[in-house]
């Protein structure tokens, strides 16, 4: 029964109820960097670590807080893993701190997170917490990453700064550029939802 | 239903708050500190990369190896950092800044020795915006500028071949025009500023 | 360019050229939850407005004032989240007792905006900008004046679009994303017509 409720915990963000493409939550913060696979990477590694601790966190906490000051707490304990984020990778990869700019603090703002603290952390023990806010960046992680996939190599031939496309290929630079993250987003989602329509009506 | 106490209702929460606030503080200022001496010397060594790259000096990327390099051929008097560079002869490297689209865009700007060429260019800080403007951090971009010498005109992306000319970036005008202003003031100054040391 | 111009500038470059929501995606949720209706788009906007001028002010003060002399940049995230949501509890509260009218307009939307991530962005970029005062005043305005356009032209074209057939994938978020991209489009071609350099 616990297993089974773990390993549902787990599942669920990653599929059915994944935050990006079923409830559209917290895509500001990361869609700007998804014109870099390896920016992309270290924005969701950042994103990750802040849902699963802060979650843990909160739940550790879940009795204690005042439900007056519930949200106040929420965005402080989430503003301190950021940081934490923000200082670590100031001191150890300072080049890609550099590229992500502003975008590192603006994952306190990150729907997500906060809506996980909500929904879940208040009301579950930490061990439970941890896990679904990993999954939760998990299932916000890969699809982050897919977008950013697509757009590098179309944009700029490149994966990872890699040269991938040969001299034939015409850089796509509108996927680069903003309306191309849009477009990436809609079209992933699209797909996702028709293949999920076609199951569902099985 | 049971009415809050007084405690339950004002004091409580204002304890909590003020305690998690502690606690929170406490720990990213003691995680600030700790990475405080390492974020120096990132800095520092970045600094150092640039000033090299200006020059025209490669370097492999490794720390220690930087810092060797760097120490070994280069003075620093004022603003002007004086590469030697053996045989290649000798570099002046001059920051400069300018405004950019969004902010200001900081340079290094090296010198061949003879005032009459450029050794190339790196950059210090820029916040354009990213794929359009930020695309000065692009290698080719900033290679282009070695052994030439302005004033600049600025002409289409991948059409410059005379020594005045470099190539400015598709889609973000705004940018180019704003480096080749600051270089264009790196080429009437830099001389002056070198010799007058 | 005049520099007494540059504030302006930087106000007309954040509503079109570099619109905080169709080039930065920031405030995404709400644009996304919220661009249903004219009437409701038009209220969240004059709260984001509103918000975002007063609290980039608020911020770039606290910033330059308390944070810098004491060396702690490094807790901005904090004191610039706690400033915002603090500054839109007051207006909540001011605005309870002072029109009813008014709060039974905007109230709802108040708690929404401290987790758009736009009013804390704009804080962020003019502190990474090196803004002046009143520079940071004219971009916060114009950032939010930019996200009250996105989201006013969004409910105009998502009201006509209610009547039409959207591929049963493409309803809801989809289509709403696909317009986005199709309106930032749009808005690159104000690239050009300001000029800050």
């Amino acid at each position: 029964m616990a297993k089974g409720l773990v390993k549902k915990t787990f599942i669920a963000p990653l599929g059915k109820d994944n935050p990006v493409f079923v409830q559209i939550l917290g895509i500001c913060s990361t869609l700007a960097v998804t014109n870099k696979l390896e920016n992309t990477v270290v924005m969701t590694l950042g994103v990750m670590f802040t849902t699963a601790l802060s979650s843990f966190t909160i739940s550790i906490f879940r009795k204690l807080i005042p439900a007056r000051i519930r949200m106040m707490v929420e965005t402080l304990i989430i503003a301190t893993f950021v940081i934490i984020v923000d200082i670590v990778l100031k001191a150890y990869m300072p080049d890609i701190w550099k590229q992500l700019g502003p975008y590192v603090g603006l994952i306190i703002t990150n729907c997500i997170i906060m809506g996980r603290a909500e929904a879940f952390a208040l009301n579950n023990k930490p061990g439970l917490s941890l896990i679904d806010g990993l999954a939760s960046g998990l299932g916000y992680a890969y699809v982050l990453l897919i977008i950013a996939f697509f757009r590098e190599l179309l944009g700029t031939g490149t994966l990872w700064g890699v040269q991938i496309l040969g001299s034939w290929w015409t850089n796509w630079s509108i996927m680069i550029m903003p309306p191309g993250a849009f477009f990436m987003l809609a079209i992933f989602i699209w797909v996702v939802k028709e293949v999920f329509i076609k199951e569902e009506s099985k | 239903m049971k009415k809050e106490s007084f405690f339950a209702k004002r004091i409580y929460p204002l304890l909590f708050m003020l305690g998690i606030t502690v606690l929170c503080i406490a720990v990213t200022s003691g995680l600030y500190l700790f990475t405080q001496e390492r974020v120096e010397a990132n800095e520092n060594l970045f600094l150092k990369k640039t000033v090299l790259e200006a020059a025209g000096v490669s370097y492999p990327d490794d720390f220690i190896e930087i810092n060797r390099i760097f120490d070994e051929i280069v003075r620093e008097t004022g603003d002007v950092f004086t590469v030697n560079k053996g045989q290649g002869g000798t570099a002046f490297v001059v920051p400069f800044t300018g405004p950019g689209l969004w902010g200001p865009i900081s340079l290094m700007v090296g010198f061949a020795g003879e005032l009459n060429a450029l050794t190339g260019i790196g950059i210090i800080s820029q916040n354009e915006t990213p794929g359009l403007g930020a695309r000065i951090e692009e290698p080719w971009y900033k290679q282009q500028f070695i052994g030439k010498w302005g004033p600049f005109t600025m002409v289409e992306e991948g059409t410059a071949d005379e020594p005045d000319e470099i190539d400015s970036l598709t889609g973000a005008t705004r940018t180019s025009r704003s480096v080749q202003a600051i270089m264009n003031r790196a080429v009437s100054e830099g001389p002056q500023i070198i010799k007058g040391e | 360019m005049n520099e007494a111009l540059y504030p302006i500038a930087v106000f007309f470059a954040a509503i079109f050229t570099n619109n905080i929501l169709l080039t930065n995606y920031l405030g995404m949720c709400s644009f996304l939850s919220v661009s249903r209706e004219i009437k409701t788009s038009v209220g969240l906007g004059i709260a984001v407005t509103f918000v975002m001028a007063t609290t980039t002010i608020l911020n770039w003060m606290v910033y330059n004032y308390i944070l810098m002399p004491f060396g702690l940049e490094y807790l901005r995230f904090i004191v610039f989240i706690i400033v915002i949501a603090a500054f839109v509890q007051i207006v909540e509260m001011i605005i309870e007792r002072v029109s009813e009218t008014l709060y039974a307009a905007l109230g709802i939307f108040l708690p929404l905006i401290t987790v758009n991530c736009a009013i804390l962005g704009v804080s962020l970029f003019m502190v990474i900008r090196e803004y002046s005062l009143i520079t940071s005043f004219f971009f916060g305005l114009g950032s939010g004046l930019g996200w009250f356009l996105a989201i006013l032209a969004m409910a105009g074209i998502r009201q006509k679009l209610a009547r039409a057939k959207v591929p049963p994938g493409l309803e809801g978020a989809g289509i709403t994303l696909i317009i986005a991209g199709m309106m930032a489009l749009a808005f690159m071609g104000f690239s050009g017509m300001i000029n800050i350099a």
